[in-house]
């Protein structure tokens, strides 16, 4: 069981989605994410712990390894996919409630903005750390975003914004979500932040990377 | 000496320092907003585009104009639908999905092309306004950044590890514009062409060597053959291609505030010119002018008898205050 759990991890680590998949080279032909959970949950491992000590770890190397200019985006990408890949075997017990996550986390890219490569990666990674990610997508307003936070109490909410004309508008956001949920976390993030605009609007953290993201809620439970 | 035959001695002579520091700030919608248009209105009419820019040197008085505008001529030339909305950026979707597309993806004239020929006729509106006097920094799309202005980001950046044949041959077909249009900006005299090629910014070095480097030295070479030099922009964190992009032959390599200078020099070598990159928002945009000058004579100190441009990381931000743009300059009269 360990040995497969272990192979999860490797396979979301370095982006093997399944078999037929030609990435990376050196793993050709050989099972990948999707082929190892099916293959896992057949032999009665928990589906929780395919989650925990599979994807979980795997998805916690690629932040790391992003972090420190390791990998970079294709790659993530690509773990990303294998992720995905496992959790469609897992989608059933997360509704049955088999599977517990971390909490909800409510992402989007702020009003007038389009960019989603960043919004993306943090809500693929967010997503492999554990959580629950209800994407609003990009160009999200402030109404949707106090809408989706009246859905989903006890959320996190995390901001982007890849422009510096459209950073503005998180301070509008933040300010709006506070002022009706005085305790929401809100978190940011995006080419033009930076800690003291993070200050500044009244967020609650700003992270330069994924896993900076991950490592704070993650000690918000 | 004008500061054209300054820039281009600066440029041909690569053992020698400049006399003075250059100073060359990416303006786009600062020029607009300084002009009294709406950011569209510079995209879509060269005459608004160079007037902004010229209002904006008699004002901050720097060394080039530059052709720079979005990253979408070239794309709207292949058959994308620009669509502009006043001071937003404007949006393209893309319009190739897959390997059995390119089929149908032609190279434009870019002549005839309405936005690519709009670029054109900048640069020459630029010529009878300024003459000889002031050198123009033309512009055009890396091959990486065309590619996904076509195909998506994430479509590129997943293909280029699971189908890499698919972006070759995309980018092969974007560098052939790519020449083209640079060809088109050296007659109409620019004596600079400036290659924005940002995502490569989020690639690892062995997929720069393998596909993006043989492209940049395709074009670099090329646009030197023309009789003119090549300014290389990658937006954001280069740091792990540094060594690879000194190998493409550009002149120029503009540097985003996220990059160490010190880094940049070693890993480049002395001939190269570096030009940065004080960050455009939390430093000319947000901070004091007394603060930023401090800070961008401190860059020039410590550039000093190096080949060194001053200007920002990236575009100087909509909004940011004149007298923070004066101030950048100001350890520049000292």
């Amino acid at each position: 069981m360990t040995e497969l759990l272990e192979r999860i991890a490797h396979c979301i680590e370095f982006g093997k989605i399944n078999k037929a998949s030609s990435y990376p080279p050196d793993m050709k032909g050989q099972d990948g994410a999707d082929e190892c959970t099916k293959a896992a949950l057949d032999q009665g491992v928990p589906a929780n712990d395919i989650l925990q000590k599979g994807l979980v770890p795997g998805m916690q190397k690629v932040g790391i390894k992003f972090r420190e200019n390791k990998i970079f985006v294709p790659q993530v990408l690509m773990s990303a996919k294998a992720m995905s890949t496992a959790m469609v075997h897992l989608k059933p017990f997360f509704q049955s409630g088999e599977v517990i996550r971390k909490g909800k986390f409510v992402i989007g890219t702020v009003a007038g903005d389009l960019h989603d490569i960043g919004k993306n990666l943090v809500s693929m990674m967010v997503e492999g750390a554990g959580w629950e990610v209800i994407d609003l997508g990009v160009d999200v307003s402030v109404d949707r975003f106090i809408k989706a936070v009246e859905e989903n109490p006890m959320c996190v909410v995390g901001l982007s914004a890849m422009l510096t004309t459209t950073m503005v508008n998180m301070g509008t956001i933040v300010s709006s979500i506070k002022a009706k949920y005085p305790n929401q976390k809100v978190i940011i993030g995006g080419a033009p932040l930076n800690k003291d605009f993070c200050s500044e609007i009244g967020a609650d953290f700003y992270s330069p990377d994924p896993q900076g993201a991950i490592e704070y809620i993650d000690n918000l439970v | 000496m004008s500061k054209t035959s300054e820039l281009k001695e600066f440029l041909i002579h690569r053992d020698r320092t400049s006399d003075r520091v250059l100073f060359h700030p990416i303006l786009m919608q600062l020029a607009a907003q300084l002009n009294h248009n709406t950011y569209e209105e510079f995209m879509t009419d060269y005459r608004v585009l160079v007037e902004a820019n010229v209002k904006c040197l008699e004002i901050m008085g720097h060394d080039a104009v530059g052709l720079i505008s979005d990253p979408f001529r070239e794309t709207s030339a292949f058959g994308g639908k620009v669509r502009f909305s006043g001071n937003n950026n404007p949006v393209c979707e893309p319009i190739i999905s897959d390997i059995h597309d390119l089929e149908h993806l032609k190279n434009p004239d870019v002549y005839k092309s309405e936005r690519t020929s709009d670029r054109i006729n900048a640069a020459k509106y630029y010529k009878k306004i300024l003459g000889d006097e002031v050198p123009v920094i033309g512009w055009i799309e890396g091959p990486l950044a065309e590619a996904a202005d076509l195909a998506g980001v994430n479509n590129i950046l997943l293909s280029i590890l699971m189908e890499p044949d698919f972006v070759r041959r995309l980018m092969e077909i974007c560098v052939i514009t790519a020449k083209e249009f640079a060809c088109a900006q050296v007659e109409a005299d620019c004596l600079v062409i400036g290659i924005g090629d940002a995502l490569c910014s989020q690639i690892d070095p062995e997929t720069y060597i393998s596909y993006i480097l043989p492209l940049h030295q395709q074009i670099i070479d090329f646009v030197h053959s023309q009789g003119a030099f090549i300014k290389l922009h990658i937006c954001g964190n280069i740091i792990q291609l540094l060594p690879h992009l000194a190998l493409t032959g550009t002149d120029i390599l503009d540097l985003d505030w996220m990059v160490d200078f010190e880094t940049a020099r070693k890993q480049c070598g002395d001939e190269i010119i570096l030009c940065g990159n004080l960050d455009p928002v939390s430093c000319i945009k947000e901070q004091t002018p007394e603060k930023i000058s401090e800070c961008s004579r401190k860059l020039m100190n410590d550039q000093k008898g190096t080949r060194f441009i001053l200007s920002g990381g990236c575009e100087i931000p909509r909004d940011t205050a004149l007298e923070n743009i004066m101030a950048m300059k100001t350890p520049l009269n000292m």
